[in-house]
């Protein structure tokens, strides 16, 4: 709402300065958005919360300003309507009351349309609308200065000429006065002459009876709308005015009659005419409700002591009437245009916001025993971000809204990615079904810009359709390295691969407490059919890794070779173990003896691991590959594979007699289960 | 003899301070203890001394080869400063070796310090669905589904068949699931993702993170709310920092409120400053305590419980916070941007 800051002036003598005012508003919940300063005047953009319709006219404003600084509110005046002779009327006929609980009109005849006076115009343009006509203007004028919209019809076009408030027939069409045709239907409540709909009601007049420079004689409506129909009209047919924007909100019943009054005679005195009896049809205004305020709950809820004389003070200042009071409980009778004050609550917020927020205490929240402060998933999902970023992965943040195209690509998503509905553009179509589209992009957009060593982790939900009515949020880890290894070292480089991805994998589970994980072959199409893994914990798998094929890195655009991993982080949750136990430190030192063997490729490194480990026994407390080689010297599709074991035994130092039988039988034990040689 | 013996001593270790490597110690060694070694030579003309010197001798003869052998095998240990002295000097500028730290999301950061500062008032962290029903989002929250009010929360819909199914367009409906399960007194805050239909530019975007706070309890009161928000706003921006709370309207709160801080970057002195628009506040949060229909709607008796509740856009923080102008750079992840956190 514009509030010119000399049209206000009008209402309520005004002593503070534009800006000042404007502070004053904010701190009373009338939020000043901004200050436009023009020739002659200062125009205030305040901000009306939905509660309030009653601050979206001058009178409004100035009502609370009245309250707030101690002024007095000065009403524009209504003069009673002199009707000479019989006067002229029209029937008006309401068919639908709950959506028209009211409906006036009054005839006025002879009026001489002109161009509005400048200092109507000058108020109407404040507003920032364009000049019309003087009745128009002066429908308008009054919209602003009382809040109820109204309308005025040419009487003459309308056929009966009669008012019939009902719904729309299907079929039934309007060009409304921005000249657009509307289609109708039977959810939509029309004014109506004997014929056809003239104004869809509460919300924009019709063409065909517009006032315009011919016209003679007007019918001045002002009426009561349900606001949920003005809503729903509104949003169907895209049109939104001055007019449904208050209906919406609700306008008070008890000022129909008074700002059809003012209206006429702004006519009678601008355009002149002969005004006919009010035609009011319909509900009269409700009766004022009672709403009663405890002072021992205002004072508790605030955290303060008011004394009761000045809770009166300003509730009474605000128009609220004190019916009874006792030592505690205060009766208060309520405005009308107060529809927002139906429970004490209310009553509590009017009284702390005109008594000050500011003047409220500070204090000290109490502190409450509850079982757990951080949910463990969260502990988790903490401890894993700190490894990732330990092992120099940066964290990234991707939208959960995908364009379909995204996730067609294959292996993305299955059949149960969940869709939006109402998407503002092609890249909201969809929830995200997996992480990949989001890293993949973000790896894009540096390349892009230069950044081709990238090491990339993000945490983060995949939404899935689990039934008609359900949805699955599966919160998951994803994790993708491309270009250098080590970006920042000095000379010879090298890029990432499979087993860098790998190494920062089993560091985190490592980490994280869970030994029970194995890296074994799939074939996931996601990833290149050279490198890809499933990642299981206990036999159930959790997750996947690899390159990323080819296919998918052309359909993200991206042409360098890039890893990546997903992972169930909920199965991680499970098994992780973030509580520590120490362990005794061995008394007898180990020793340590290297194997060398020549292994074919049917001799993967956890088969070799696995067959030294189970002839070794318990003396063997480690084992690892510490050289692998391929060349020269080694027959072709063979390598060359060294393994460090370590002996240990908890009851004394072990001599070379002690392990070296158990080190020839693991020697044997190779050559003799997997073929792989001693060297 | 005796004076013989302590030159050699004296000379010895001489020699062995100024040996330049380990080939010059080994070569002293010969020199003074081998078989045909200066003291070794010294030692068989123990015959000529008189018998009864030979005792003291004897004593002396072996405490100077004792102090050589010490002296040589301090040598070897390095202890002479020799090596040191004769490495060549490196370069102490060139680069140290490193691997590049990774970071942790700026908005995760933020997350973390804003519901580090709570749970240190006793908060404690929940969680919800981002996939809401409208019964959630809206009518548990006192937003009737036709009303105005509901205009500040517009929606992405998601298909269902009820068609009652959206994203979440704030932090708020964990308040409704929380309480329909839990019984007061409790304080929590939930942080996590909301959506809305916002066109994207340098301060709107459709995905952002809110962290709600919501405290209920038998005497929880509107002096408390401004307790917590103050420990909150000096904590996180600083102890100078001031705060103002504005009279404002949320359904789900009554009283509500707007809560400012002075500008961070100002400090509410700049007239041209950019960040605050020259007014000196921030608008950070919205707060208020709980509507008793709220109260209802869960089946809490409002005559008996009060509280208090708040909700703040993280990207709004994280943006004061560090000087971030444009909201879109928390999701391009560009590692230019992620490198500085």
């Amino acid at each position: 709402m514009l509030i010119s800051y000399s049209w206000l002036k009008d209402y309520v003598d005004v002593k503070l300065p534009a800006e000042k005012l404007a502070d004053l508003f904010t701190m009373s919940g009338l939020s000043a958005a901004s200050i436009k300063k023009t020739a002659s005047d200062q125009i205030i953009e305040i901000e009306v919360t939905s509660n309030r319709p009653d601050w979206l006219s001058y009178v409004g404003v100035a009502r609370e300003l009245a309250a707030i600084t101690g002024e007095k509110l000065k009403m524009p005046a209504a003069p009673e309507l002199r009707v000479q002779g019989p006067g002229s009327r029209v029937q008006v006929k309401i068919e639908d009351k709950k959506l028209c609980p009211r409906y006036t009109a009054r005839v006025i005849k002879n009026v001489k349309v002109a161009p509005s006076p400048v200092w109507l115009k000058t108020k109407i343009e404040a507003m920032g609308l364009r000049p019309v006509n003087n009745i128009v203007d002066i429908t308008n004028l009054c919209l602003f200065e009382t809040g109820e919209p109204m309308h005025a019809f040419d009487l003459d076009k309308l056929k009966g000429p009669e008012i019939i408030v009902r719904k729309a027939k299907g079929g039934e069409k309007i060009v409304a006065i921005d000249g657009a045709e509307k289609a109708l239907d039977e959810s939509i409540l029309v004014i109506a002459d004997k014929e056809r709909p003239v104004a869809i009601a509460g919300v924009m007049g019709g063409a065909d009876t517009e006032v315009s420079d011919s016209t003679k004689n007007i019918l001045l409506e002002a009426a009561s709308f349900d606001p949920i129909s003005i809503r729903r009209t509104s949003r169907k047919l895209a049109i939104a005015t001055e007019s449904s924007y208050r209906f919406e909100r609700k306008v008070d019943m008890e000022n129909i009659i008074y700002s059809s009054d003012r209206a006429a005679s702004l006519i009678l005195e601008i355009a002149g005419g002969e005004p006919g009896e009010l035609v009011d049809v319909g509900d009269k205004a409700p009766a004022k409700k009672t709403v009663s305020l405890r002072c021992s709950k205002l004072n508790k809820v605030l955290g303060i002591e008011i004394p009761q004389a000045d809770v009166k003070n300003i509730l009474n200042a605000l128009g609220l009437g004190v019916k009874t009071s006792s030592s505690d409980k205060i009766e208060l009778e309520i405005p009308n245009l107060r529809g927002d004050l139906e429970n004490e609550i209310d009553l509590i917020e009017e009284v702390a916001r005109i008594y000050g927020y500011d003047k409220i205490p500070v204090a000290l929240p109490g502190i409450v025993e509850q079982p757990i402060r951080r949910p463990v998933e969260d502990i988790i999902e903490d401890k894993t971000r700190s490894i990732l970023t330990g092992l120099g992965l940066d964290e990234i943040l991707t939208y959960s809204l995908l364009s379909k195209k995204l996730v067609e690509v294959e292996g993305i998503s299955g059949d149960d990615t969940v869709e939006v509905m109402n998407p503002l553009s092609s890249e909201q179509e969809v929830m995200r079904p997996s992480l990949i589209p989001g890293l993949l992009n973000s790896m894009l957009w540096n390349i892009n810009r230069k950044a081709k060593d990238l090491k990339l982790f993000e945490i983060g939900s995949t939404y899935h359709k689990d039934g008609d009515d359900k949805f699955a949020e599966k919160i998951t880890l994803s994790v993708g390295i491309m270009g250098q290894a080590s970006p920042g070292a000095i000379g010879a480089s090298r890029l990432c691969d499979f087993y860098d991805l790998k190494g920062i994998l089993e560091t985190l589970f490592r980490e994280l407490g869970i030994n029970s994980f194995a890296i074994k072959d799939t074939n996931d199409a996601r990833f290149s059919a050279s490198s890809r893994a499933s990642i299981e914990i206990d036999g159930k798998i959790v997750g996947v890794m690899g390159d990323v094929s080819s296919r998918t890195l052309a359909s993200f655009d991206i042409k360098d070779k890039a890893c990546a991993a997903l992972i169930d982080l909920a199965e991680l949750f499970k098994h992780a173990v973030l509580e520590k136990r120490f362990k005794e430190l061995p008394k007898y030192p180990s020793v340590s003896r290297d194997i060398s063997v020549i292994a074919g490729k049917e001799s993967t490194n956890d088969l070799i691991i696995d067959t030294i480990k189970k002839t070794a026994g318990a003396i063997l407390k480690d084992v690892r590959l510490i050289d692998r080689y391929v060349g020269k010297q080694i027959p072709e599709g063979k390598a060359s594979l060294t393994y460090r074991l370590e002996y240990q035994d908890p009851k004394k130092t072990l001599e070379d007699k002690d392990i070296l039988d158990v080190h020839s039988k693991v020697t044997h034990a190779l050559e003799a289960k997997l073929g792989a040689k001693h060297r | 003899m005796k004076d013989e013996l302590k030159a050699v001593e004296r000379e010895a270790i001489r020699e062995i301070k100024s040996a330049k490597d380990k080939d010059a110690l080994e070569a002293l060694r010969v020199k003074y203890l081998g078989r045909k070694g200066v003291l070794t030579e010294l030692f068989k003309k123990m015959g000529e001394v008189p018998p009864a010197e030979k005792a003291e001798v004897g004593k002396l003869v072996n405490s100077v080869k004792a102090s050589v052998a010490g002296a040589l095998d301090d040598g070897l240990k390095g202890s002479s400063g020799a090596e040191e002295a004769l490495a060549e000097k490196i370069d102490v500028t060139l680069p140290g070796r490193f691997s590049m730290p990774g970071k942790i999301h700026p908005i995760t950061k933020t997350i973390g310090e804003i519901s580090d500062i709570f749970i240190s008032l006793g908060f404690r962290v929940v969680e919800g669905p981002e996939i809401e029903t409208e019964h959630y989002n809206f009518e548990a929250l006192n937003i009737p589904l036709e009303h105005p009010s509901r205009d500040a929360f517009d929606t992405f819909y998601v298909k269902s068949r009820s068609g009652k199914y959206l994203l979440r367009s704030h932090t708020s409906p964990v308040q409704a699931r929380f309480m329909e399960k839990n019984k007061p007194p409790f304080s929590i805050i939930v942080p996590g993702k909301v959506y809305r239909p916002d066109a994207t530019d340098a301060s709107h975007s459709f995905m952002f993170h809110q962290i709600e706070g919501l405290v209920v309890g038998e005497d929880i009161k509107f002096s408390e709310l401004k307790g917590a928000l103050t420990i909150f706003a000096k904590q996180m921006f600083g102890p100078k920092t001031k705060m103002r709370l504005r009279p404002s309207f949320f359904p789900f709160t009554e009283p509500s409120a707007e809560v400012d801080i002075s500008c961070s970057v100002c400090g509410g002195e700049g007239q041209k400053c950019s960040v605050c628009g020259g007014k000196g506040w921030l608008e950070i949060l919205g707060a208020g305590m709980v509507n008793p229909k709220v109260f209802q709607k869960v089946g809490y008796d409002p005559e008996k419980v009060t509280g208090f509740a708040f909700g703040m856009g993280v990207e709004r923080i994280a943006m004061l916070k560090y000087g971030i102008n444009d909201i879109r750079l928390f999701y391009e992840n560009d590692s230019r941007f992620l490198k500085q956190f």
